[in-house]
């Protein structure tokens, strides 16, 4: 098999900086695919090439399939990375790539679509002896859904088959609720996937969200590196990431990723992947969730406390490289926090902030990372997602990591457009962030409501 | 009667594939499917002459400028599609969509329109391929043709200036 040279980066933003850093770091040529919105970006400048594929709306640039094969294959790529988000889970675009003779920088189509369906994929996990939420298959009426009820009991939740995201989903409290809830959660899951089978899971109440990295390469080898705990989160929506998980233990953590190793050694699964659980704090059980086929937003948690590069891991497990790291006993050292700052107004409902960053100015130090595509003077599009930098911090232990992001969070100097950052500092120095106590209700059901803006009212007074 | 070829194609897809090469125009044509290479040539056709249609080798990319390092990501300019300034008076006939630039209807023919000639608003100018779909580009602008700025081949951007009209020579 050819080696992989020229990597075809189709994705943008501080994934694709990270990808392309990644291949050079490994000596792979980049070339990154750019909107005629993100010509002056970091990832086009950094990158050996950039081309433009189409105008800012994503459904025309970054979600063109035909664009992006043909300027990989007209820019001499032999491999294409998708990054997540956009097309990174979207089997039919993993096929084009292949079927034009580029490697997909990912799982099979086959793996994705396997666990896509979310159905599927619980069937699949239960058939590798993977926890799963009390609940049920397709739900096709309210009368299946009443009877699903009856058995597991209330409160429950309505998922989409499709699904991801939060939509199409519905929490159901009691049964005069179901009725409205399953048309609801149908009609929503029809107009977001297309598809409006729904589902039925048990809601697990103060749960935590707690996640195992897998890498499996083309020798059938997997390996995990831990977990990663994404409890903190404003509608469904991840906002701070850390690991290891201040509620793990080491018999829970092997019994966590060794599940998930038999799932993804079941789907001969190749490539970086994370099964998601949920975490009962009450009774110390776990559940899986679903399984995601791609790269995570919060990877770099993970890459802090064991050393490892999973992007460059990723490019040579699609050269046929067996996976480097993580064969021995696992070894966690010290402790990751990522903080996810987004051009947001946290007082404003987070309404997106848009616009010319004036001042950038991002920490540095021994143990603190950032990922990002900003720069002074760089605008921010009002196209794509508000994600600006990932803020991340390696520390001895966890206190020592919350301290150091409160520092590095106080050292970022960004103007121009809002962010979300004095907003994470009020997150970790809050008591039950810093005794390790959130569950993934917390940040809107606890400290939202006590929450209030720090600066703008001392700078009107 | 249907017989094997050998390649999993029968009698009767190659009598449609010389049919479908037939009624096409183009003047040339090749085929691959697995091992089978079909190569058609209309007598008269110059093989190779125009657009090669066969994928090139890799071109090279454009050299790189050094890294910033990720704590000073402020990078000096670089090789980014820049908009190409475009002589006062004339205007610029863009790409539609990113893909290969094709001058003629088909491999050997004519080219669509030549530099110097005047040209209508609703001409094809030009053919880019997508994946295999070809798409025909019409002028949009009346005017005299100046000046192609793409070889013929060529990948082309997304908004990339592809030839250059003078709207004020319009017949």
């Amino acid at each position: 098999m050819r080696h992989i040279r020229r990597v075809f980066v189709a994705n943008r933003g501080e994934i694709a900086v990270r990808i392309i850093h990644a291949c050079r770091k490994i000596g792979v040529e980049t070339v990154i695919g750019v909107s005629t919105a993100d010509r002056e970006s970091l990832g086009a400048r950094l990158a050996d090439r950039a081309v433009c594929i189409g105008p800012p709306a994503s459904v025309s640039s970054y979600l063109n399939k035909d664009a992006l094969v043909q300027a990989a294959l007209s820019t001499g790529c032999d491999a294409v990375h998708p990054g997540y988000g956009f097309l990174a889970e979207n089997s039919a675009f993993a096929r084009l790539c292949t079927d034009n003779g580029l490697r997909f920088i990912g799982p099979s189509a086959e793996a994705i679509e396997a666990m896509g369906d979310k159905i599927n994929a619980i069937a699949a996990a239960k058939k590798a002896g993977v926890p799963t939420v009390p609940g049920s298959d397709h739900v096709m009426r309210v009368a299946d859904a009443l009877a699903t009820a009856a058995r597991i009991g209330y409160p429950f939740l309505f998922k989409a088959r499709a699904g991801g995201g939060g939509r199409g989903m519905r929490i159901v409290r009691a049964e005069n609720e179901v009725e409205e809830a399953f048309n609801g959660a149908t009609m929503e899951a029809r107009a977001a996937f297309g598809n409006d089978a729904l589902y039925i899971e048990k809601y697990v109440e103060s749960a935590r969200h707690i996640e195992i990295q897998v890498l499996g390469d083309q020798h059938g080898n997997v390996v995990h590196l831990g977990e990663r705990d994404c409890s903190v989160q404003r509608r469904h929506q991840k906002l701070i990431e850390e690991s290891p998980s201040p509620a793990v233990t080491p018999q829970i953590r092997d019994a966590m990723s060794s599940a998930a190793v038999r799932l993804a050694q079941d789907q001969s699964y190749v490539g970086a992947g994370t099964v998601e659980f949920i975490f009962d704090s009450a009774t110390r059980e776990f559940y899986f969730l679903e399984m995601n086929t791609r790269v995570q937003v919060e990877h770099p948690v993970t890459e802090m406390v064991t050393g490892t590069d999973i992007v460059a891991e990723q490019v040579r497990i699609a050269d046929g490289d067996e996976v480097a790291i993580g064969r021995g006993p696992l070894r966690l050292d010290g402790h990751a926090i990522e903080c996810r700052i987004n051009a947001e107004m946290p007082e404003a409902g987070f309404r997106p902030s848009p616009g010319r960053i004036d001042e950038w100015d991002a920490p540095v130090g021994e143990g603190v990372r950032v990922d990002t595509h900003c720069f002074p003077g760089y605008f921010v599009p009002p196209f794509y997602d508000s994600m600006i930098a990932k803020v991340i911090v390696h520390g001895r232990d966890r206190p020592d990591a919350v301290r150091r992001m409160d520092q590095a969070l106080s050292r970022l100097r960004i103007s121009g457009i809002a962010t979300t950052a004095a907003f994470h500092r009020a997150v970790i120095a809050h008591p039950d962030f810093q005794q390790g106590r959130v569950t993934t209700d917390w940040l809107e059901r606890r400290f939202m409501p006590g929450y209030a803006p720090p600066q703008r009212s001392e700078a009107a007074a | 009667m249907t017989k094997e070829t050998g390649t999993g194609l029968t009698q009767d897809d190659v009598e449609r594939i010389l049919r479908l090469i037939d009624e096409s125009g183009y003047d040339e044509v090749r085929i691959e499917y697995g091992d089978l290479k079909v190569h058609v040539r209309r007598h008269g056709a110059i093989g190779e002459a125009s657009g090669a249609q066969t994928p090139a080798a890799p071109p090279p990319p454009a050299p790189s400028a050094p890294p910033p390092s990720a704590s000073a990501p402020a990078p000096q300019q670089r090789a980014t599609p820049k908009p190409a300034a475009i002589p006062e008076g004339l205007v610029a006939i863009r790409a539609p969509m990113l893909g290969t630039f094709y001058r003629a209807p088909s491999p050997g023919a004519p080219p669509f329109v030549e530099e110097g000639a005047v040209i209508s608003a609703d001409a094809p100018v030009c053919i880019i391929e997508v994946m295999k779909l070809f798409n025909t580009l019409k002028a949009g602008t009346s005017g005299k043709v100046v000046r192609f700025l793409v070889e013929n081949g060529a990948m082309v951007e997304f908004d990339q200036p592809l030839l250059l009209v003078d709207p004020r020579a319009a017949g």
